[in-house]
C-alpha cells in the first residue's frame, strides 16, 4: 500500500534540467532557454543515437548561443554544430562567423516536436553531385506515353 | 529635331575578359530593356549573358517552348552592359526614321525588279515544260517510226509554240516571306513600343546585393538566368544553358538581413530534390562576395 502511495507522489522534476550536460550548457551563460534546450536535444541525438565521438559544448560570443563540437568517428574531422529552434531567424553574417571557426559546419533545426534536421554549410561554391546513371534516352517513349493518355 | 520618344542606346563594348569587341543596341520599352537585332542577341550570348526571349514565332505560334525576338534582359544584365563600358545615348531613332523614308522607295524598286526577274525565269521554264509535253505527245502518237517527215513536222510545231507562247503575269508564282523583315518595317509596332520616359525602379539594398552577386558570378564565367521556378534569385550554369544543367540556385541577401530558419530549410530541401546546391550569397564590405553552400546533410 505504501509502495503504491509512494508511486503516486508528485512527478519528479524534468530529467533534462538535471542532466549534467544541460547544466554545463546553462553555465556557459549564453543563449536563451529555448536555444539551450535545442542544443541539448542535438547533443543527445549525436551521442546516443548517432554515436558521434567527443561531443562537447562551447559558447559562441559572436552569436551568443551554445555550439557543439563533435567527430563522426574516431579520426574524423571535428564538426561545428549550430543548433537552432526552427522558428528563430538568423543572418548570413552569423553563419559566416561559425564558418570562420574553420571546421565543417552543420546547422541543425529543432522543431517544437523535437524533430531534428541537419544541413551542411560550406564556404564557397560546392558543385553538386552529378545525377547517377545509367541514363536512358527518353526519346520516343514520351510521345508514346502522351498518345496513350489521350 | 525633337528628342526621340523611345530611347535607343548604343553601347560600345570592348570587353577584354570576354573577348570580342562589339556594339549592342538597347531598346527600352517602359523600363524593360529589349534587344531586337539578331546580331545583338548573338553578341550578348557570346559574352555569357542569356536574357529571355519573349516574342512568338509566326510559324509556331501557340506554344511556349521556342520563342523569338525580342530578348528581354534582366536588370542586372542591362546594368552590367552599361557599367562595363559606359552608355552613349545616340538619337539612333532618327537615323532609323530617315532610313525608312528613303528606304521605302528603294525597297519597292527592288521588289519590282525581283518580280520581273522571277517572271522571266518562270516563263522560260514554262516554255520548256510545254515543249517537252509536245515532244512526248508527238513521239507517242507517231509510234516507233521515225523519218525526216515527222521530224520536220515536230520542228515546225516547236517553232510555232515558241513564237506564240506567252506567260501571263497572272500565272506568276509569288513567294511570300514569313521571316520577319525587322522592326523598321512595322510602323504600328514601333509606335506602340514608344515610351514617354523610361521608368526606373528605385535602388534598394536587396537589389544592390543581387547586382553585386550577379557581377561577381558573371565575372567568373558563369551563365546566370532568373530562378523564379526554384524560389531563388539566379540559376548558375557552368556554361551555356543549352548545354548544361544549372549547378547552383543563388539566393542573394545582405549579410545582416535576417532569414527565417523555415525558409532556409525549404530552399535547401528543394535544392537537394533538383540536384542543385543552394548558394547563400552576400556582398562583403570590401567588395568581394561571400558564398555559403547549403547542402542537405542526408543524415536520417
Amino acid at each position: 500500500m505504501s509502495g503504491a502511495k509512494a508511486s503516486e507522489k508528485a512527478p519528479s522534476t524534468n530529467w533534462i534540467l538535471q542532466h549534467p550536460t544541460y547544466q554545463q550548457m546553462k553555465e556557459l551563460n549564453v543563449g536563451e532557454s529555448e536555444q539551450i534546450h535545442a542544443a541539448f536535444l542535438v547533443y543527445m541525438d549525436l551521442t546516443e543515437v548517432r554515436r558521434w565521438k567527443e561531443v562537447s559544448c562551447v559558447k559562441s560570443l559572436d552569436l551568443q548561443v551554445v555550439l557543439l563540437e563533435a567527430r563522426e568517428k574516431d579520426g574524423s574531422p571535428v564538426h561545428t554544430v549550430l543548433p537552432l529552434p526552427v522558428h528563430q531567424s538568423l543572418c548570413h553574417q552569423s553563419i559566416r562567423q561559425v564558418l570562420d571557426r574553420g571546421f565543417p559546419m552543420l546547422l541543425c533545426a529543432v522543431a517544437s516536436d523535437s524533430t531534428l534536421v541537419y544541413q551542411r554549410m560550406t564556404d564557397g561554391l560546392v558543385t553538386p553531385d552529378p545525377p547517377v546513371g545509367p541514363f536512358e534516352d527518353a526519346g520516343r517513349r514520351q510521345h508514346r506515353k502522351r498518345r496513350h493518355h489521350r | 529635331m525633337e528628342a526621340p520618344p523611345c530611347s535607343q542606346v548604343e553601347e560600345l563594348q570592348q570587353e577584354q575578359e570576354h573577348g570580342s569587341s562589339l556594339v549592342v543596341g538597347l531598346s527600352l520599352c517602359d523600363s524593360a530593356p529589349l534587344l531586337w537585332r539578331f546580331q545583338d542577341l548573338k553578341t550578348v550570348r557570346s559574352n555569357s549573358l542569356v536574357g529571355a526571349l519573349l516574342g512568338s514565332l509566326p510559324r509556331t505560334p501557340r506554344q511556349n517552348i521556342r520563342l523569338g525576338r525580342p530578348l528581354l534582359l534582366m536588370p542586372e544584365e542591362e546594368r552590367v552592359l552599361r557599367e562595363h563600358h559606359g552608355a552613349a545615348a545616340l538619337s539612333a531613332w532618327n537615323q532609323v526614321r530617315n532610313r525608312d523614308a528613303a528606304g521605302a522607295a528603294e525597297l519597292r524598286q527592288r521588289y519590282e525588279e525581283e518580280q520581273q526577274r522571277s517572271l522571266e525565269e518562270q516563263s522560260i521554264l514554262a516554255l520548256e515544260d510545254r515543249k517537252l509535253a509536245l515532244l512526248r505527245a508527238m513521239t507517242s502518237s507517231s509510234g516507233s517510226e521515225s523519218g525526216a517527215g515527222s521530224d520536220e513536222a515536230l520542228q515546225c510545231r516547236l517553232l510555232a509554240l515558241e513564237q506564240n507562247f506567252s506567260f501571263p503575269r497572272s500565272a506568276l508564282a509569288v513567294q511570300l516571306s514569313t521571316a520577319r523583315a525587322g522592326l523598321s518595317h512595322c510602323q504600328e509596332a514601333c509606335a506602340f513600343l514608344e515610351a514617354d520616359r523610361p521608368i526606373r525602379e528605385q535602388d534598394s539594398p536587396r537589389r544592390d546585393a543581387r547586382y553585386q552577386v550577379f557581377r561577381d558570378l558573371w565575372g567568373r564565367g558563369f551563365f546566370l538566368t532568373s530562378a523564379g521556378k526554384f524560389g531563388g534569385d539566379f540559376l548558375v550554369y557552368p556554361g551555356d544553358p543549352l548545354r548544361f544543367h544549372a549547378h547552383f540556385i543563388a539566393v542573394c541577401l545582405t549579410l545582416d538581413e535576417s532569414i527565417c530558419m523555415l525558409d532556409v530549410l525549404s530552399v535547401a530541401r528543394l535544392g537537394s530534390n533538383v540536384k542543385k546546391t543552394v548558394l547563400l550569397c552576400s556582398p562583403a564590405p570590401d567588395g568581394s562576395v561571400h558564398y555559403t553552400s547549403l547542402q542537405w546533410s542526408g543524415m536520417m
